[in-house]
This record gives C-alpha cells, sequence and structure tokens, in this order.
C-alpha cells in the first residue's frame, strides 16, 4: 500500500491543480475558523445580557472542550474541497486513459483502486490532524484558563471527522469511477451532498422518525451537529455508536462497488 | 513454446461482434504483424491479452501461463494512443511507467535517448508534437529492456523520417532476439518489418503465417496488382469492374489498384479501356508483394 501510495506521489506532486486546491483546504479552514472564534468571543466577551443567554444556550463553541466539535464541524464545511479534489484526481486518469496504462504497465486493477484509497486515507489522515491542530489552538487561545478545563475530553469529535471524511470521500469516489466525466462526476457530487442528501435528511427526518440519520452522508454528518444549534433542538435520538457503524457499512459497501466495478469493466475512455 | 498464445477468443459491444473466435501462436523471436483495416479488431485483440478490455470468450497465454500482472511488467507495451499525465515532463511520466514496472529509473535516460526525446525529457507532455507523443509511448514500452514488445501503430502520427528511425528500430529489436507483435494497417510497414503476419477482417482472422508463407501462398502467386490511373477515376473504376481476370479493385492516392489474374498483360488491360473510351495516365504492373494477398483475401474496398 506505501508502495502504491509512493506512485501516486509521483502523479501529483507537481501537478499545479492539486497543490491549489489542497492549499485552499489547508489554508482556508484554520484561518477562518480562527477568525471566526475570535469574533465571536469579542462579542461574547462584551458581556450583555444577550451573549451571556446565548453563551449559556451554546456552550461556548471555542473553548475547550466543546473547541473539538466546533473545529470538526468547521472542517466539514471545508472538506467538501477534498472531494474535488478527490475525484479530479480520479477522472483525470480517466481523460489521459492512463488507468488503462497503469494496467498494461503492470498494475492488477485492484492495485490502482488501492493507489486512490492509499490517496484517500493520506487526505484523511492530513485533513484530521489539521482539524486536531486547529481545535488545539483556538482552544488554547480562547479558553480563559486552560489548566481548569478538560482538554480532551470532547476529543472524539476529531474521530468523528475522521470517519466524516472517509465517507465523503468515498462517495466520491464512488461517483468519479461510475461517471468517468470530470465536469459532470462533481456538478453530481456536489448536488448529493448539498441538496439530494439534506432533502431526503428532511423527508426521512419529519414527526421524529430517525431514518434520516441513516442517509449515506448524514449517518458520519450527524456525529458532527452544527454546534451553533441549541441542544434542546437536536432531535437525535439514535446512539453514536450506531451511526458509526451505519458510515462503517456504508464505506465497507461503496469500497466493494467501487473495486468490483473497476475488476469487471473494459477500460475504455 | 510460443510467446503469446490466442485461444478462440471473441469480443462482442452489444450486437457488434468485434473479435469472432481469432485463435493464433507468436513465436519467440519472431516480428509478428497483426494486419487488417481500421476498426477490423486489432487494438480489441491488443486490448485483451493486456488485460484492459475482458474477452466475451476464450482465452490467452503469455509463455504458457495465464496472462498476469507479473508478465506485463515485462512486457514493453503501446497500445492504440500515447498515455500520459498531460501535466508532467516526459522524464516524470516515465519515472511513474518505471516505478509500476519496478524498474529502477536509471534506464529513463537510455531509452528517451534511443527515440531521440532526451533534450526535451522536462518539458511538459502536453507540449509535445503528435510525433513527440509516439515517441515517448515508445521509450515507456522499451524501459527495462523487455524481451516481448506489443506495439499498436508504432508509427502513428510520425514523419518519414520518424517512420524510417522506428522500422529501423523495430529490425534492430529484432536482431537481438526480441519478439515483437505489432499491429498496423500498413501493408508496406508489415512486409518491411515482419517475420509473420496474420490478416484481420471484421474481427474474423484470415490467415496467418509467415510473410514468405503467405507469399508463396497458390493463391498469391497467381495473381498480381496493376496500378491504372485516368482523368476520371470512378469512370475507370466502373469499366474495369467488369473487365475480365480482376478480382479486387482499390482505389489508393488518385490511382486504382486492382488484383488480376497472373495472366492478364498490361496491354491487355490498356487496349480493355481504350476500347471503352478510357485514355489510361498511368499503367504500373508491380511486383508481387503482400499487397496483392491482403487485397484478394480481403476483397473489393466496398466489402471491408
Amino acid at each position: 500500500m506505501l508502495a502504491l501510495l509512493k506512485i501516486e506521489w509521483l502523479k501529483i506532486k507537481t501537478y499545479r491543480t492539486f497543490w491549489i486546491l489542497f492549499g485552499a483546504f489547508v489554508l482556508l479552514y484554520p484561518i477562518t475558523f480562527y477568525f471566526v472564534a475570535n469574533k465571536y468571543m469579542e462579542t461574547i466577551n462584551l458581556k450583555s445580557d444577550e451573549t451571556n443567554m446565548l453563551n449559556s444556550i451554546l456552550g461556548a463553541p471555542f473553548v475547550f472542550p466543546k473547541v473539538w466539535h466546533s473545529a470538526s464541524w468547521f472542517g466539514g464545511l471545508f472538506f467538501v474541497i477534498l472531494g474535488m479534489l478527490f475525484i479530479l484526481l480520479i477522472t483525470n486518469e480517466v481523460q489521459y486513459r492512463t488507468h488503462r496504462q497503469n494496467i498494461i504497465d503492470g498494475w492488477s486493477r485492484t492495485d490502482f483502486i488501492l493507489a486512490k484509497f492509499s490517496v484517500m486515507i493520506a487526505f484523511i489522515v492530513v485533513a484530521t490532524l489539521l482539524v486536531l491542530l486547529s481545535g488545539f489552538i483556538v482552544g488554547i487561545v480562547q479558553t480563559p484558563s486552560t489548566s481548569s478545563a478538560s482538554l480532551f475530553e470532547g476529543l472524539n469529535y476529531i474521530g468523528y471527522f475522521a470517519a466524516m471524511a472517509a465517507l465523503y470521500l468515498n462517495v466520491a469516489f464512488l461517483v468519479a469511477i461510475l461517471i468517468k466525466r470530470t465536469g459532470l462526476s462533481i456538478i453530481i457530487y456536489f448536488t448529493f451532498v448539498c441538496i439530494v442528501d439534506n432533502l431526503l435528511w428532511v423527508i426521512l427526518t419529519l414527526k421524529d422518525s430517525q431514518f434520516g440519520y441513516f442517509l449515506p452522508l448524514e449517518a458520519a454528518d450527524s456525529l458532527v451537529p452544527n454546534p451553533f444549534k441549541p441542544k434542546m433542538m437536536e432531535r437525535r435520538t439514535v446512539s453514536d455508536l450506531s451511526l458509526l457503524i451505519t458510515s462503517a457499512c456504508y464505506l465497507a459497501g461503496f469500497g466493494y462497488i467501487i473495486l468490483t466495478s473497476f475488476k469487471r469493466t473494459d477500460l475504455k475512455t | 513454446m510460443s510467446i503469446l498464445s490466442v485461444q478462440q477468443l471473441s469480443k462482442n459491444y452489444g450486437y457488434i461482434h468485434a473479435l469472432k473466435n481469432v485463435s493464433f501462436e507468436v513465436p519467440k523471436g519472431s516480428v509478428f504483424g497483426i494486419l487488417g483495416p481500421n476498426g477490423s479488431g486489432k487494438t480489441t485483440l491488443l486490448g485483451i491479452v493486456m488485460d484492459v478490455l475482458k474477452p466475451s470468450s476464450g482465452s490467452y497465454l503469455w509463455m504458457g501461463e495465464p496472462g498476469s500482472n507479473e508478465q506485463r511488467k515485462s512486457i514493453g507495451t503501446l497500445l492504440e494512443t500515447p498515455n500520459f499525465y498531460h501535466y508532467l515532463s516526459g522524464a516524470d511520466n516515465l519515472a511513474i511507467a518505471a516505478a509500476i514496472k519496478g524498474k529502477g529509473k536509471e534506464n529513463i535516460d537510455k531509452v528517451l535517448e534511443t527515440v531521440n526525446l532526451l533534450q526535451r525529457k522536462n518539458s511538459r507532455f502536453n507540449t509535445y508534437s503528435l510525433g513527440m507523443k509516439q515517441r515517448l509511448a515508445i521509450a515507456s514500452a522499451l524501459l527495462g529492456d523487455p524481451d516481448i514488445l506489443v506495439f499498436d501503430e508504432p508509427t502513428n502520427g510520425l514523419d518519414p523520417a520518424g517512420i524510417a528511425e522506428i522500422r529501423q528500430l523495430i529490425i534492430q529489436l529484432r536482431y537481438q532476439g526480441k519478439t515483437i507483435i505489432m499491429a498496423s494497417h500498413i501493408l508496406d510497414e508489415v512486409e518491411k518489418v515482419c517475420s509473420h503476419v496474420a490478416i484481420i477482417q471484421k474481427g474474423v482472422l484470415k490467415t496467418v503465417g509467415t510473410v514468405q508463407e503467405i507469399l508463396s501462398s497458390k493463391s498469391a502467386t497467381n495473381v498480381q496488382v496493376v496500378e491504372i490511373a485516368s482523368e476520371d477515376i470512378k469512370l475507370l473504376e466502373s469499366v474495369v469492374k467488369d473487365m475480365p481476370g480482376v478480382s479486387a479493385i482499390e482505389i489508393k492516392n488518385g490511382t486504382l489498384h486492382i488484383i488480376t489474374d497472373e495472366t492478364v498483360q498490361a496491354s491487355t488491360i490498356n487496349r480493355y479501356c481504350f476500347e471503352k473510351g478510357i485514355v489510361l495516365n498511368t499503367l504500373l504492373l508491380k511486383r508481387k508483394s503482400l499487397e496483392s494477398t491482403f487485397l484478394e483475401i480481403t476483397g473489393n474496398q466496398s466489402d471491408r
């Protein structure tokens, strides 16, 4: 797997679009998170009655331990950039017909898919570390007395972010492998992520139904709900564990479809 | 033992039969030409033995064993078009191919020099001309000095000097004892460099054997190619079509290539045309070649 990742690195290390999109995530996310936290805390520190009330409802989203939750949620907002980049890396291969050439040169079809999975894991690891670091820095800066705060209490949210990232990239992988065309894949991916998934979620959570939480992306999304949404508005009753298991099932299912469809298909354009 | 053994290979795309029960053996050390018009199934056949296309039925063996990744790593292949990452340089593209094949980077400069691309090795692939892309693909196939090479239309997109160089390279490779499988629609190319040939038409294997065997086969010895032309080539075609002894006709570069019995004399053709009111401005009796055999086997142009 590491050998495959090394070859993938040869493909992308001088690819400008890769660095632009990857850089956009690595820079935009922490900067935005940091400044939103600053602005929010400035407003809170005015100590008006209104903001005090807001603070008590929301539970100080940029202070330990809740900062882990907020960092993960903000990370999720920016993660579609990496989803788009991942689609591009796969559809490029079809466009350049290098998916054919890689096989001709001696990779098995499974090697090709595993190589892309290794890139996916690298993306998840880097993004998760970035969320961890961003959460830590903002927490340190914004928490009034760090020693008294329980630093590691909400750290499970970082793991939830990783699950969310895995599912978003896996769906991107599936779309790219099945659709093959760059533009169309990106349009379908965004339509699904931004519209279809949310619409289905609204329909499937009507009258406190819990089905909506088991949708492919919502299963992981719901693990990291909007930190600015007051707890009393949360209608989810299914446990985090069941959502994690659901996410794992989707990952395995989509992975299986990706692998079997690529193994069976004729590699044309 | 054969280098490649193809057994009853068929490939269907819906109702279209791209290949029908094709079987042949490629002997070690041969330059094996797969000859056929465009769309006859040559690339489909090579795509199957390189595992990028799945056969509908049939099988193939490389050196007596079913195809595998390890075998493909030791076969140099150029299939259909040069497939490279457009944003990477020639050398970076070859580094990826070498890494997949498990070969070292030290080969890269050598193969680039062989195809005269060394000076442009750091230019991006999308700045290359069609001929340079083709050269890079050939360089990629040569990585690791493989004993078996598969070339699909290797001279595609090259200028006349480039074509001559690549043909010379193929002949050199043959002298080094390598086995070369080469698909081409250019008869002249196959005749100049191949030791063996398989002729495919509409996915059906028409004949296979050494070039000598096919040239000296009974049918081939009894026919000849005559190149004729007149002002109105269409009129000439319609007239000559009915001439006794003519078995096939092809329009090529503004002249008619007709296959006739060996007994038909040039003067007979000239007289026949003149009597029909056509004055020939070209009349060439060509030597017996693979072309006459090919035209005879594959029939008229309209029939292909």
